[in-house]
């Protein structure tokens, strides 16, 4: 693949990640559901881990962290490298275990989301700042939640995917 | 496991680290002031933010417009009934202002006079994630916002705190947020407590006033307002009313549920207050 091929390819991903953001920075937190709102970029960071694999995942991964990090309130850093690392490990899992398909991304969302509230409820008991059923009250809906926008950020990203995805532009 | 690691992206892994340890280091640095790489990126950003919340603005309008507009005819009748009967109160009132005027001065006491400078605002954005709950405003640092402002509807009733200032956005802790933290004050029995943010509570839009003397008999509908205490925030701002009053699981102290007096998903227009003085 070219240079040119690569550029043009991951411009096509980042266009794609655009209607993502907008959705989960402002359109879905004016009409949250039940008062949660759900996690959108870190289902992008695995849909595109899961079709691309373990390198591209962890690229796409870390430029989601940033665009998290630096577009969004409250950020820490964090982020930045945990879904760069999350990216890698999708991909792989993607790559050896699972299969490129729906099923496949939605368990690597699950994954992932997963692992981001507990590492939040982990934080938030380890400087006791709340109780735990407190915390799974948050979580949990907002997992549910999240997961079920997958369906609609995997197809938006397969539709990337078939048209210039892997290597389809060498 | 090498192999894998080097085919994988290891390089791309250690410069998000970095990344990662560079913007937390500098935004621990740099306290209620944004990292100079979230300013630029917000900066860019503000206008497209802007403009979303404005279509989505327009949109929410027309909703109103077509699937509310017999509600809104109900609410206008009883709000012009309200209007009658607050301004029977204001006469009362005006005539209790004067007699505690008196009061005041029989029993040689200083009146308190609080100057506000005020800065007008626009929310441009609301809270992204379920585990805080925050405003992002059109005006930061180049309008002379600082990170612990108060921020007020036309009326005076809390918003919240500026958490976060860049240069031409900031954004706030809503009173709902569980960051935040104020001392608060019930306004009929002067009892005394400190406002703070709960996670079970902010998703259903309260907040919880913990620290409530032993004897307070609160009930339901009781205003509380800002106490002012260490003098960081102003006094008096109506931050709610008493929803209910509830005795902690470890059943040493009691708390009380306040229903904030401001609708925070409604906001379009808010007032930061920049300075204020007391002189007693």
């Amino acid at each position: 693949m070219t240079r040119r091929d690569f550029i043009h390819k991951w411009t096509v991903y980042a266009l794609g990640l655009l209607p993502v953001w907008a959705l989960d920075a402002y359109i879905l937190p004016r009409w949250p559901l039940f008062g949660i709102t759900p996690m959108l970029l870190p289902l992008a960071a695995a849909a595109v881990a899961v079709l691309e694999g373990a390198y591209a995942g962890t690229g796409f991964g870390m430029a989601v962290g940033l665009l998290w990090e630096l577009a969004y309130p409250g950020g820490f850093g964090g982020l930045v490298f945990f879904l760069a690392l999350a990216g890698m490990a999708m991909g792989a899992v993607s790559q050896y275990a699972l299969s490129q398909s729906l099923i496949g991304c939605l368990l690597c969302s699950a994954g992932v989301l997963a692992l981001l509230d507990l590492l939040r409820i982990a934080r938030i008991l380890f400087i006791n700042a709340a109780r735990l059923s407190d915390l799974l009250q948050v979580a949990v809906p907002e997992f549910l939640w999240s997961l079920a926008w997958t369906p609609l950020v995997w197809l938006l990203f397969r539709a990337i995917y078939n048209r210039v995805g892997g290597t389809k532009l060498a | 496991m090498k192999d894998f690691l080097r085919q994988n992206g290891i390089l791309l892994l250690v410069i998000a680290l970095l990344l990662s340890i560079l913007i937390g280091v500098t935004s621990a640095f740099l306290g209620g002031q944004a990292d100079p790489l979230s300013n630029v990126v917000n900066v860019i950003i503000s206008p497209i933010r802007g403009g979303v919340s404005a279509a989505a603005d327009w949109m929410e309008g027309v909703y109103t417009y077509v699937f509310r507009y017999q509600e809104l005819e109900q609410e206008l009748t009883e709000l012009r009934g309200q209007v009658g009967e607050l301004e029977d109160e204001l006469r009362q009132k005006e005539e209790a202002i004067r007699e505690n005027e008196q009061l005041r001065e029989l029993l040689n006491l200083q009146a308190r006079r609080r100057d506000f400078t005020f800065e007008d605002v626009r929310i441009t954005g609301r809270s992204t994630s379920n585990w805080e709950s925050t405003l992002t405003l059109n005006k930061g640092s180049s309008s002379g916002i600082e990170a612990g402002d108060c921020v007020v509807t036309e009326t005076g009733v809390l918003v919240g705190v500026v958490a976060e200032t860049g240069t031409n956005w900031s954004t706030v802790s809503t009173i709902i947020n569980t960051e935040t933290q104020m001392g608060g004050i019930v306004n009929r029995t002067y009892s005394a407590g400190v406002l703070e943010g709960d996670f079970a509570l902010m998703n259903q839009g309260r907040l919880k006033m913990n620290y409530l003397p032993e004897g307070a008999q609160l009930v339901s509908g009781d205003e509380v307002l800002t106490s002012g205490r260490g003098e960081i925030f102003p006094s008096g701002l109506v931050v709610g009313t008493v929803e209910g009053v509830f005795t902690d699981p470890s059943g040493q102290t009691r708390y009380a549920v306040v229903k904030p007096a401001v609708d925070l998903d409604v906001l379009i227009k808010v007032f930061v207050i920049k300075d204020f003085e007391i002189i007693e």
